[in-house]
């Protein structure tokens, strides 16, 4: 069955329904919660929330406007939106834990267990700075951003899609995005040791009179 | 097309030139086919996403359950959806055949009713003119003037 189907269905009071929408949904809800909240317990407030929405406004979901799952992201963004304004940034302390954790274990694991060498193990650990730098740098995104990013890299929407859930422009979408990613490579680079640590368009503009 | 230009389009759509919009593909490609920055702005673009990529999200083991289980609220249907409900019910459509049929039948009803109190200038008093039968009779739709005269 179609998501329009079912749809129809849990607006007649369908209970069945409802529940194959909820499977159908709940990880892609769940993931883009977390990503923007970044704690479990949280994120799964703002699922079962979500879905109790769903199934109150059924019958006000029209489908000639948008997808279902655009539908369902712009229900969960407010949610998460009105969250993060209120708990202002409490949030994101299980992405760094976890990742924490992950930096020791990758500590603890040594060259002699895997028979790694002593450099691969340093380029693990410089690939898990990285890691760790770039979450923490995502954390430290303005909400607009964090929240365009993850809609287009990881929840595979189009720019327009994202536009629609964060009710926003193309444009705006577009600039916030490109900002965003500028922004995390600045990071990255710091990690990396670029020296000369300067912002992605200086670099662009240095390259752009190499190539006249 | 300068390199400003293409650096926006992959801040804005990613490394990955499936995502670009058609209408500047072939211009990106012949872009970075005859130059080396845009091929090295790429790699970074293409680093930063394959990081992106490994940003993994947890297992939510008991969150279907959870959803699933929550209380759901009675819906509060406006009036007419509520009248449809009933007069169309979606999981016994075949025996409850009766109620589309009985409202169907309220119009005519209602204008027997209306017709036998109100005479809407028609004068009841003519020659011929009695009441029910000769409303029954009209609404079967036969030559009534064949009974006049």
């Amino acid at each position: 069955m179609t998501d329009e189907e079912l749809m129809l269905a849990v607006c007649r009071g369908d209970q069945s329904a409802y529940q194959t929408l909820v499977r159908r949904h709940l990880k892609s809800i769940s993931h883009y919660a977390f990503r923007l909240l970044g704690n479990s317990k949280d994120t799964e407030d703002i699922a079962q929330e979500t879905f109790l929405r769903l199934w109150i406004n059924a019958c006000r979901w029209q489908a000639d406007k948008a997808k279902l799952s655009t539908w369902l992201h712009r229900i969960s963004h407010n949610l998460c939106v009105d969250y993060l304004r209120k708990h202002s940034r409490v949030q994101t302390r299980d992405f760094l834990e976890e990742d924490a954790d992950n930096r020791g274990q990758t500590l603890r694991s040594g060259a002699g267990l895997h028979g790694e060498s002593a450099s691969d193990v340093n380029e693990h650990f410089d690939e898990d700075d990285k890691l760790g730098k770039l979450k923490a740098a995502m954390v430290e995104l303005p909400e607009s951003q964090r929240s365009a990013l993850m809609l287009c890299h990881y929840q595979g929407f189009s720019n327009k899609e994202a536009a629609a859930i964060m009710n926003v422009s193309v444009k705006a979408i577009e600039s916030t995005l490109a900002r965003a990613k500028r922004s995390l490579r600045k990071k990255i680079a710091e990690v990396e040791n670029n020296i000369d640590n300067t912002l992605w368009g200086e670099e662009i503009k240095t390259q752009q009179q190499e190539l006249k | 097309m300068t390199l400003e230009e293409f650096t926006k389009i992959i801040e804005i759509y990613g490394s990955s030139s499936e995502r670009w919009p058609v209408g500047l593909r072939e211009e990106c490609e012949n872009f970075i086919a005859h130059n080396t920055a845009p091929k090295e702005l790429i790699d970074r673009q293409h680093e930063l996403e394959m990081l992106m990529n490994q940003i993994a999200v947890p297992e939510f083991p008991g969150l279907e359950a959870k959803v699933l289980d929550q209380q759901l609220p009675p819906r509060k249907l406006a009036p007419l959806d509520r009248f449809l409900e009933w007069l169309l019910p979606a999981d016994k459509p075949g025996k409850l055949f009766w109620r589309p049929a009985m409202v169907a039948c309220l119009p005519l009803i209602f204008g027997i009713v209306i017709g036998n109190f109100y005479n809407f200038g028609i004068d009841l008093n003519s020659e011929g003119f009695e009441y029910w039968d000769d409303e029954l009779y009209v609404l079967s739709l036969n030559d009534y003037t064949e009974n006049l005269f």
